[in-house]
Formats: structure tokens, C-alpha cells, sequence
């Protein structure tokens, strides 16, 4: 899952971070709720067993329906936002909204209008605060190489401004979500020298956190949370998140309470939504699961979460969001590799009880990202298939970076 | 999320989903259905919400599509799809003839469906499907296919970088599908019993008829091999330019004759024709009787050849290899077994015994085979 970190002010050109500019904060939690997006083009011919879509006959075509009906509500995009774009400017602005869009609505279209966008503009042409947004978007679609070579270019230029803070945040974000947190680490540390304060220990804290010193980390953001004097709400609710994340790795009930202020604060920040949820579920608190996803069932995590609360509590319609799980998984597939892995590998474990094709799954997106609860899926899978050499390389791995995890540590015991 | 909810109310009279759509990226379904050669059809689904990117669907410009609105834009998404979505095989574009439309839906809500029948100019399958849809507004969208063919089911996704997809399996050269039924030819000739048992009465009489000539010395020997050779040509060609005739008639689809009664009439024919062997009931000119009967043997090499050609476009190159092959393993048959007759003829016994005992083996055989047949029927 992608982190709450990245919450700066992509699109804003100048050093001073105005309101206006931090309000559309850009997050990088972006890829975490997009089914089936990475990947490049592709086209092959796929045999209906080899990619396991089990029916793909179309529903009848309906030529009956009343001329009052409302079909379907568009969503509120103006057709200029898919002209060319005249300026940087208009196009940056553009790109930023598109990409603010797809992240507080769970909308992956508007990745594709961003990607658009870009291509349109000449090569020749990119600003760095293009490439940033760039980064942004290749990273929400699991492109991470091509992220990082955008976001080596902004840095290669040794300046300071707002479009290298912004890259150095987004690099920070990538390497920590990928589990490479020396480079992580470093990030941050340019991050505090070149923009200190809240948003840099946010990113310190997460760092730490994954290599053994999450306490420390807990309480040193608290302390730093407490400590400052003016907060905006996109701090507060910001670190808020990262606190939620803290205490919940090291399994302390606060992590409920930081995660509900951030939602306070930010209702759609479906990161933290979809993290509350999984804490809920392993609570056994079905009944408030399904409160606080309900409305969400368009969002893949939300949705797999909320139908793996409705199964455990025994509810009636069960049933119908696991069908439709299922067929929003197999066009997916059909879609080919670029299935949001996390999401269907957990509805695999623990919906489908497919737990072989779980393993799968959970692995291929553990190449890609390494969160915690990216990690966690992967060692219950793997227990579910016996897989011990599986479970030693994973071990050896968090115990290399030195992290531990209450949520995972039973799993990580010998 | 507001907006899903509400759209979710609407569309549950609608399409009959009590639920919010999924969030997904944008996909077109296309499926194509070569299963029947005669009858090749493409159905697309395309998302309301994207052809709203290309077409005006919302014509008040309030954000929602009523049923009305969709009909009005129906010509301009019929003339969307129509620039966008091609088939073709070695004969040009073919033509997209709508067969029905209306709506569907997939997991992320409702789609505009139409089904077009595919007429391509020679009337053969469509061999290439080209999809150039959406992608000018959204790289990430798919066009995902489903292909229906005679052997079974396939899926593939066409792409920005992957706009074309061939349909059917490469075509086989004219050249390899000749070779192909000249192969099935000789093939079917050699384990059709019923027509290696007519072809064996038939050629009797000249394998005989020649050892009463005056003298067995070595000049007339020859004379006799020659005069036999000249009736065997006679009685083969004779076979050969009747059954090519019907057999013709029958896969080009001109004259279709019942096949278990021709089945039968084959059986008879042998009958008959060993028969004649001893008692001329239809005259001693056996090349008449070859021509004649050859006439309905063509007919049942057709119902061979009619399975095989079956979903295959070259059916005069498989008529003319199939053909060809019949005449080569009648070839080769009468090349191994006249000259061992032929020898065996000079023998006594082989016209008082040997020729008897086959006819008589030959006719119950086929007479048999009548009764059985004709109990079929």
C-alpha cells in the first residue's frame, strides 16, 4: 500500500506553499485502490483456462428502456479537460486534478485522462514539474522504474525549489513502499535538510518505524505533533495517518483513534479508510467494518474488505457482493496483468478459500510492494499453503531491515 | 461516492443490479463469433460513461443520460463504432450489418451494445479485427475480446500498441490444402472397400477374356497385353470422368443426393456389375456399366469430401486434390494388382475357378452390404 506521505503541493511552482496549494494535495496512496492498472500494452491471446476467466458469455443486450430513465450520472468532467492543454500550467493544473480525482475517488479512468494529457506534450517540453507529476502517475500505475528515471532527472538538477522537494517526497514514498529503506532514508533525510518540519518527520517516522524503531518513531511524532504551534488540517490529518499506522504495528488500540481523525478530516482518504477497516476485521468487529465501508463498494481494497466482514458476520447479502467481486475480478483478468494483486490475492484467501492462487497473487505483489500489509498477506498465505521456504525468505527479509510487526508476529515466530 | 449511490438507485429498475458500480479502468468488450461459417457476427459493449467522452449523450447538460438521450445519440454512436471498429480479410473491409442494440452491463455500469452481423465481400470469415476506440482520450483503455471459433473459445485485449488481432488461424496456403486432399483422396480410395471391390469386377472381364486368343506365343502375348491394357483404360477412364462429374455436382452444392440411399446403390452397383461378369444383363461394353456406375460412386467419395471441406474456404483446390488423389490410389491399385491377374489369367483354372469364386465372393459382399443399407434407410 502506498503511504500517506506524499500529501505535498504538486503544482505549485513557488517555494511558499499556500493554502490553495496544499489543499489538492497530491497522494501517492494513488495505486492502492486501482484494480488492474500496471503494466505496459500488451496484447496476447489468452485461452479461457489459462487465465482462469470462468465465464465470459456477455448478458443479453436489453432493447427496452423508457425514454425518462437516467441511465447513468457522468461524473463532472469538462470536455476542455480533455483537449490538448495550452500552457504548462493548464496542463500540470490539469494533470493534478485528474490524478486528485482518481485518488479520493478510487477511479482509475482518470489515471488514463492524466496519462493523455502528458503525452500530448512534447517531449522537448517537459517542465520538471511535469516529471513530477509524471512520477506520480507511473507510480499509481505500479511503473516504478519509470518513476524513479522522472524523479532522477528533477534531482539531477541540484536545485532546491518546490518541484525538487516534491520529487524528493515522492522518492522517499516509492522506496519505502517498495521496502528499500536506505534509499528511503535517505530521501527523507534530504527532505528535512531542504524542507523541515512536519512533513519530514512524517517521512522519518515511517522509515524508522519499518527498521526496528517504531516506538521511538511513535513517540517522537507525537511529541513533534503536539509541540507544533499552528497545524493545518492536511498536517493533522496527515500525521494522524502516520500515527494510525505506528501504533497499529505496534499493536496498540490508539491506532483506531488516529485513524478516525484523520477520517474526520478527510472522509475519502480511502488509505487510511481501507487500514481502519482491516484493524476493525481483525477485531472481529464485523458490524462497524461494514459501517465504515459502506458507500465504498466501488473501491477494490473497500469493497474486498467489506465482503470479507459480511461473510465472517454471516450477513444475508454476502452473497451478492461476492458474485460481484468475482466478475469485477475476472474483467480484470481478463484485462490481463495488470490486476491489482493485493486486492484479489486477499479476496482469494479469505472469500474464495482459493488459498494456492492467494499465494500466487500475494507473491507477485510482493515484488512490486512491500508494506506491511503487503508482507502480512503474503506470510498468512504462504502458511496457508505450508510453504516454509516461503515463509524462511520472507522472515529473513524483515529480519535484515529489522522490522516487526504486532500484526504479522505470530506469523514471523520461527 | 454520493453519486454512485444515487446512480445505483436509478439503475436498479433498469438493469436489474441492486449495487453501486465498481471503479475500474475503461474497457470495451467485443465479441466475435466465427463458430458458424455461414454466420459470422461481432458484438461491442462500450461504457456510457465513455462514449459520453466522444459522443453527446447528455444533450441538456445535466450530467445525466436518460433513455431518450441515448436514442437520440444512437446514429452518432452507430457512426463511432462504425469508423472505429473493422474487420477484413484478403478481400477488403467487411460491412457491419446491426443486427440488434440496445444496453448492457458490466461491473462498472451500463454499456451500449450493439451486435453486427459481418459480411465480407467474398462471403469468407473475416481474418483481422481492427479496434481504434477511446484510445485518443484514454491509453489505459482495452478493447477486451472474445473470440468464438469452431474449435473452441480464445480471449485477447487489444491496445494502444496492439490495435490489430487476427481472427482466424493463419490461412493455409491453396498449395498445402491441395496436398492435404490428395492425400485424402488416395487415402479414402484405398480403405473404401466398396469401391476397390467395383473397381476389381470391373477390370475382371479384361483379365480373362484375353487368355482364349489362338496362340501363347510371346507377339500375340503382347497383343493381348495390349488389348487388355486398352479395355482397362477404357473402363477406368470411364469411371474416373463419372464419378469426378458427380462428385463435383455434389460438393459444389448443384445436385445433393441422399447419402444412405446412395450408399446403397453403390452396394447394388457392385452386385450388378460382378453379376455382369457372367451374364451380361447390361451388355458386354463394360466401360458403359463403369461410366454409369461411376456416376453414383462420385456421390459417395462426396460425402467424404463434404466432412472434410466443412468451415474450409478452398473448396474447388480440396475438390480438384481430393479428386486427384482418388485417380492416383485407383492408380496405384491397378498397377500392383492387373499384372498379377493378368499373369493368373493365363492360368486354366483362374477363368473356370478362381474369376467364379470372387464373383460369387464379391456379389454377396455387396449384397449384403445392399440389405444392411438398406435397412438404414
Amino acid at each position: 500500500m502506498i503511504k500517506p506521505m506524499n500529501r505535498l503541493l504538486t503544482g505549485c511552482s513557488e517555494m511558499e506553499m499556500s493554502e490553495r496549494c496544499r489543499q489538492p494535495a497530491l497522494c501517492l496512496r494513488l495505486a492502492a485502490f486501482f484494480p488492474a492498472l500496471w503494466g505496459r500494452v500488451f496484447c496476447g491471446l489468452l485461452t479461457l483456462m489459462s487465465v482462469g476467466v470462468a465465464d465470459a458469455s456477455p448478458a443479453p443486450i436489453q432493447t427496452q428502456f423508457s425514454d425518462t430513465q437516467v441511465l447513468v450520472s457522468l461524473p463532472n468532467l469538462a470536455s476542455p479537460a480533455l483537449a490538448p492543454s495550452q500552457t504548462e500550467d493548464q496542463l500540470a493544473t490539469k494533470v493534478r486534478d485528474f490524478l486528485q480525482q482518481a485518488r479520493s475517488e478510487g477511479d482509475p479512468r482518470y489515471l488514463g485522462y492524466a496519462q493523455r494529457a502528458l503525452e500530448r506534450w512534447p517531449e522537448t517540453q517537459m517542465t520538471d514539474r511535469l516529471r513530477v507529476l509524471r512520477a506520480t502517475l507511473w507510480q499509481s500505475l505500479h511503473r516504478f522504474d519509470e518513476a524513479r528515471a522522472d524523479l532522477a532527472q528533477v534531482l539531477a538538477t541540484g536545485n532546491v525549489n518546490a518541484n525538487t522537494i516534491q520529487a524528493t517526497l515522492t522518492l522517499a514514498n516509492l522506496e519505502l513502499v517498495q521496502g528499500h529503506y536506505e534509499a528511503a532514508r535517505r530521501a527523507c533525510g534530504q527532505l528535512q535538510q531542504h524542507y523541515p518540519g512536519l512533513l519530514a518527520l512524517n517521512c522519518q517516522a515511517q522509515v524508522s518505524a519499518r527498521t526496528g524503531q517504531a516506538l521511538e518513531a511513535y513517540d517522537s511524532l507525537t511529541a513533534a505533533k503536539d509541540n507544533a504551534s499552528r497545524l493545518s488540517a492536511t498536517d493533522r490529518s496527515w500525521t494522524e495517518g502516520t500515527l494510525g499506522d505506528l501504533a497499529a504495528q505496534l499493536g496498540r488500540p490508539e491506532a483506531e483513534l488516529h485513524w478516525r481523525r484523520t477520517l474526520r478530516i478527510a472522509p475519502d482518504d480511502l488509505y487510511v479508510r481501507a487500514q481502519l477497516a482491516d484493524w476493525l476485521i481483525n477485531q472481529q468487529r464485523f458490524e462497524e467494518t461494514l459501517a465504515l465501508t459502506e458507500g465504498y463498494e466501488a473501491v477494490d481494497s473497500l469493497a474486498v474488505l467489506r465482503a470479507i466482514a459480511l461473510n465472517r458476520a454471516g450477513h444475508d447479502h454476502a452473497d451478492d457482493l461476492t458474485m460481484r467481486l468475482r466478475e469485477r475480478f475476472a474483467e480484470a483478468r481478463w484485462r490481463g496483468n495488470l490486476l491489482h494483486q493485493r486486492d484479489y490475492a486477499r479476496f482469494l484467501l479469505d472469500v474464495e478459500g482459493e488459498v494456492s492462487d492467494a499465494l500466487t497473487f500475494a507473491r507477485q505483489n510482493w515484488q512490486a510492494q512491500r508494506e506491511p500489509m503487503d508482507t502480512r498477506l503474503l506470510l498468512r498465505a504462504a502458511r496457508a499453503n505450508d510453504d516454509n521456504d516461503l515463509l524462511r525468505v520472507t522472515r529473513q527479509w524483515l529480519a535484515q531491515a529489522n522490522q516487526q510487526d504486532a500484526r504479522f508476529s505470530e506469523d514471523t515466530r520461527p | 461516492m454520493t453519486r454512485c449511490s444515487l446512480l445505483w438507485v436509478v439503475l436498479v429498475a433498469l438493469i436489474g443490479a441492486p449495487h453501486a458500480w465498481a471503479h475500474k479502468a475503461s474497457d470495451s468488450f467485443i465479441y466475435v463469433d466465427q463458430s458458424e461459417p455461414d454466420r459470422q457476427t461481432v458484438r461491442i459493449d462500450v461504457a456510457l460513461r465513455d462514449l459520453a467522452l466522444v459522443v453527446n449523450l447528455d444533450a441538456d447538460r445535466n450530467r445525466d443520460v436518460t433513455g431518450a438521450e441515448l436514442q437520440a445519440a444512437r446514429p452518432a454512436i452507430t457512426q463511432y463504432i462504425d469508423q472505429r471498429l473493422t474487420a477484413r480479410n484478403g478481400a477488403g473491409r467487411c460491412r457491419l450489418i446491426g443486427q440488434q442494440w440496445g444496453l448492457s452491463s458490466h461491473s462498472d455500469g451500463p454499456y451500449a451494445a450493439g451486435a453486427y452481423r459481418m459480411d465480407c465481400p467474398d462471403g469468407e470469415p473475416a481474418q483481422q479485427l481492427q479496434y481504434d476506440l477511446l484510445f485518443d482520450i484514454d491509453p489505459l483503455h482495452r478493447g477486451l475480446v472474445q473470440l468464438t471459433g469452431t474449435e473452441g473459445e480464445s480471449l485477447a485485449v487489444m491496445g494502444p500498441d496492439a490495435r490489430r488481432l487476427d481472427l482466424a488461424a493463419p490461412q493455409v496456403s491453396a498449395l498445402a490444402t491441395f496436398g492435404t486432399f490428395v492425400y485424402e483422396g488416395v487415402f479414402h480410395l484405398l480403405i473404401g472397400l466398396d469401391h476397390i471391390l467395383f473397381l476389381l469386377v470391373l477390370v475382371l472381364p479384361a483379365t480373362f477374356g484375353h487368355t482364349h486368343a489362338p496362340t501363347a506365343s510371346q507377339p500375340s502375348a503382347n497383343g493381348n497385353l495390349r488389348s487388355a491394357l486398352l479395355e482397362l483404360i477404357g473402363i477406368v477412364t470411364a469411371f474416373t470422368v463419372a464419378h469426378s462429374m458427380t462428385l463435383a455436382l455434389a460438393v459444389l452444392d448443384i445436385v445433393q443426393l441422399p447419402v444412405a440411399w446412395v450408399e446403397m446403390v453403390i452396394a447394388l452397383s457392385i452386385a450388378i456389375a460382378a453379376l455382369n461378369v457372367f451374364w451380361p444383363v447390361l451388355g458386354k461394353k463394360t466401360w458403359k456399366l463403369a461410366f454409369g456406375f461411376g456416376l453414383i460412386h462420385g456421390f459417395g467419395f462426396a460425402s467424404v469430401l463434404g466432412d472434410l471441406t466443412s468451415g474450409l474456404s478452398q473448396t474447388v483446390v480440396a475438390l480438384a486434390g481430393f479428386n486427384i488423389g482418388v485417380e492416383l490410389g485407383q492408380l496405384a491399385l491397378l498397377l500392383v494388382c492387373f499384372p498379377i491377374l493378368f499373369l493368373l489369367g493365363k492360368h486354366p483354372l483362374y477363368a473356370r475357378a478362381a474369376v467364379p469364386a470372387m464373383v460369387l465372393v464379391v456379389s454377396c459382399v455387396s449384397l449384403y452390404w445392399a440389405v444392411e443399407r438398406a435397412g438404414a434407410l
